[in-house]
């Protein structure tokens, strides 16, 4: 593992392990490479999206392979930066298992000097029998107001100072 | 947690008699998850996502996750159908495409939805979310589900 990436691994796990959404799904950041990331998530009753069958609702796998993708994104740029996503689009092949954890890997498969572009699988026992699959594409973006000393110290203040600090922000 | 089909089935009916779209959120947990509400308006069903610690994605815009827009825009769409079709089942979503036009600022989303088709088996929807103003949307979505 290279240097950039070993300080980014770490960074991009307190990121999405510990703050907001994915920390609320308890997504987890198994493998970061450069271009190629892979997640999981347990199973949680309180995202079921069929109450009568107890599978997880579609917006948890949208989740997931957004943030993937998204990370996968960023790890291919050459400045630390943010990637907004443009689009995303999911095929959903078959209901996930209820109880079970679902593993998620993103790819970028073509970098251009404005987009990037990933795409995106979902499968719980079987990689080759996915149960979800997307295409993602996101934009680069450069401007100063979200490098990336202003995105850690944001994070590192919403630690601390919990979310009551965050909400003050963004009310300003 | 899980409930029988019968009993979903009389919430659904109620529901619609009484023009109560929350009461069919209230059936899903993933919508009390991300704190999705639903009201009858006179041009169709509103839903709105107020802020919380637990939505958010990029701390330092302060942006809404974009996953959280994308499953707020697909429960919506799931939900004008089991509220406006005569569906008898949960519909199952097949494909979900997810346009992000603006950040969504760390404040209430809301979101309309429109059946653009219904057939025996397909459903094609369309679900538009904005924040200040309806007219300058932040995501657009589009999604088919199987009603049979």
């Amino acid at each position: 593992m290279n240097l950039k990436l070993a300080i980014f691994k770490p960074m991009l796990k307190l990121a999405m392990e510990r703050t907001g959404h994915g920390a609320a799904l308890g997504f987890e950041l198994t493998r970061v490479g450069r271009g190629e990331v892979e997640m999981s998530f347990p199973y949680k009753e309180e995202v079921v999206g069929n109450p009568v069958t107890g599978v997880v609702h579609g917006g948890v796998i949208v989740s997931l392979l957004d943030t993937c993708c998204g990370c996968a994104a960023i790890s291919v740029l050459k400045r630390p930066s943010v990637t907004p996503t443009m689009d995303l689009r999911l095929d959903y092949m078959h209901p996930a298992e209820p109880g079970q954890p679902i593993y998620v890997s993103a790819k970028v498969y073509r970098d251009t000097s404005n987009v990037i572009f990933c795409r995106g699988s979902a499968w719980q026992d079987d990689p080759e029998n996915p149960i979800a699959h997307c295409v993602a594409t996101f934009m680069r973006v450069d401007t100063p107001s979200i490098s990336l000393g202003n995105v850690i110290r944001r994070r590192f203040k919403r630690l601390i100072h919990g979310d009551k600090a965050y909400e003050r922000e963004a009310d300003k | 947690m899980s409930i029988q089909l019968k009993e979903l089935l009389t919430g659904l009916t109620s529901a619609r008699a009484a023009g109560n779209p929350q009461s069919v959120l209230d059936l899903i947990p993933y919508s009390s998850f991300i704190g999705a509400q639903a009201r009858l308006e006179q041009d169709g069903v509103l839903y709105w996502l107020d802020r919380r610690p637990s939505n958010i994605g990029n701390p330092s815009l302060p942006a809404i996750h974009g996953g959280v827009i994308g499953g707020f825009l697909e429960l919506s769409a799931a939900i004008e159908i089991l509220y406006t079709l005569d569906v008898n089942l949960v519909p199952k979503v097949v494909d979900f495409s997810l346009d992000y036009l603006r950040p969504g600022r760390y404040k209430t989303i809301y979101a309309n939805c429109t059946v653009l088709r219904q057939g025996n088996k397909l459903v094609n929807v369309t679900a538009t979310a904005w924040q200040d103003d309806i007219q300058t949307p932040i995501a657009t979505a589009r999604c088919h589900f199987l009603i049979s």
